[in-house]
């Protein structure tokens, strides 16, 4: 049984170097996790859709790389499958998409949230744009540098700047109308 | 960005949600599945395809048509200095050593790498111009002990002039 370890933000940037040279998947795995599975909420609805998707991506990632040198392409890797996970499930995803059009609340969270000013602001995060979600979401809680989310993505890294601060700027102007 | 900072400082504190305990056994499993079962859904490097190198195919096209044009004229050809075991056929192949019995020719190929056209020439003592073709070719012969599946290959450059008459009109 694997215990999750919560990363220490401080520390985030030591701990992702060690990650990174690391090559036993446990190690890198318990790392990501948490990140990789926010990221394929991107695209599914619930919390176990998003998690076989960061499985199927792991692995393949996984079995080729055996080490995550290359985080790009392990986003990469997560996002296209999610996109083709909701392709080959269309009545899947028609049903997610009108489960989310009826009531937003009955979404899982993705977050462990503390109080309600948390709440707000992953509401507001969930209200973005999907392009820019998933840059926010990228660099945030996967520490991801706009070069590396611009591989990801396929876009520049210039362009990936440019939609992480229009999402903040969303973010706060409608976190402080909250 | 600086005016993002504290924004920042706010997202960061929201810890995502754990994945599910049992997430990293199903990974750990599908690890130990033999690859053939998975699909690559188009993402991670995909096997090396065949190069078509054009500037190989071009060269042995260009070897073929020399090829066809010596074919055309060969009969006409007032020089030929071919060595033996460039124009044999396999079968004509002298065996490479003393027990001849032992290896026996199998192939012979010859790749024309470069021709140049010389332009025309007047042969000492002839009236009648002829064009003079000059080609660089790579011949390999080889031979195979049928006994020990042993193989023996040969392969060297050769040099050769063609002397094409030319008919005024």
């Amino acid at each position: 049984m694997m215990s999750w370890r919560r990363l220490d933000y401080k520390d985030r940037e030591e701990v992702m170097e060690n990650v990174a040279t690391h090559e036993d998947w446990k190690v890198c795995f318990s790392q990501l996790g948490p990140g990789l599975v926010l990221f394929a909420r991107n695209w599914v609805r619930s919390t176990a859709d998003a998690e076989d998707v960061v499985q199927e991506a792991f692995v393949k990632f996984w079995r080729r790389n055996h080490n995550i040198d290359n985080r790009a392409l392990l986003y990469a890797t997560v996002r296209s499958i999610a996109i083709d996970f909701i392709r080959r499930d269309s009545r899947r995803a028609r049903r997610e998409s009108d489960a989310v059009a009826e009531t937003e609340q009955s979404i899982e969270p993705k977050f462990a949230m503390e109080d309600e000013s948390q709440q707000a602001l992953a509401a507001a995060v969930d209200g973005l744009p999907g392009e820019q979600r998933e840059v926010v979401v990228m660099k945030i809680w996967n520490e991801l540098t706009f070069s590396e989310i611009g591989s990801a993505l396929g876009i520049s890294q210039n362009t990936a700047a440019s939609r992480y601060r229009y999402a903040l700027g969303a973010l706060k102007k409608n976190f402080v109308s909250l | 960005m600086n005016d993002f900072s504290e924004l920042e400082g706010q997202l960061k504190k929201l810890r995502p949600l754990p994945p599910s305990e049992n997430l990293a056994e199903r990974i750990e499993r599908a690890l130990a599945e033999p690859t053939s079962t998975m699909s690559t859904a188009g993402i991670l490097p995909r096997a090396a395809r065949l190069r078509i190198n054009w500037l190989s195919l071009g060269v042995s096209l260009a070897a073929a048509a020399v090829l066809l044009l010596f074919a055309r004229f060969g009969v006409d050809r007032p020089v030929k200095k071919t060595p033996t075991i460039a124009s044999g056929t396999p079968s004509s192949i002298v065996p490479l050593a003393s027990n001849a019995s032992e290896f026996v020719p199998v192939g012979l190929t010859q790749v024309v790498y470069h021709t140049s056209d010389e332009g025309l020439h007047y042969a000492t003592g002839s009236e009648q111009p002829v064009r003079r073709l000059r080609s660089h070719t790579r011949e390999t012969c080889q031979w195979r002990n049928p006994t020990t599946g042993a193989t023996i290959c040969v392969s060297y450059p050769s040099e050769e002039v063609s002397l094409i008459p030319v008919s005024g009109q």
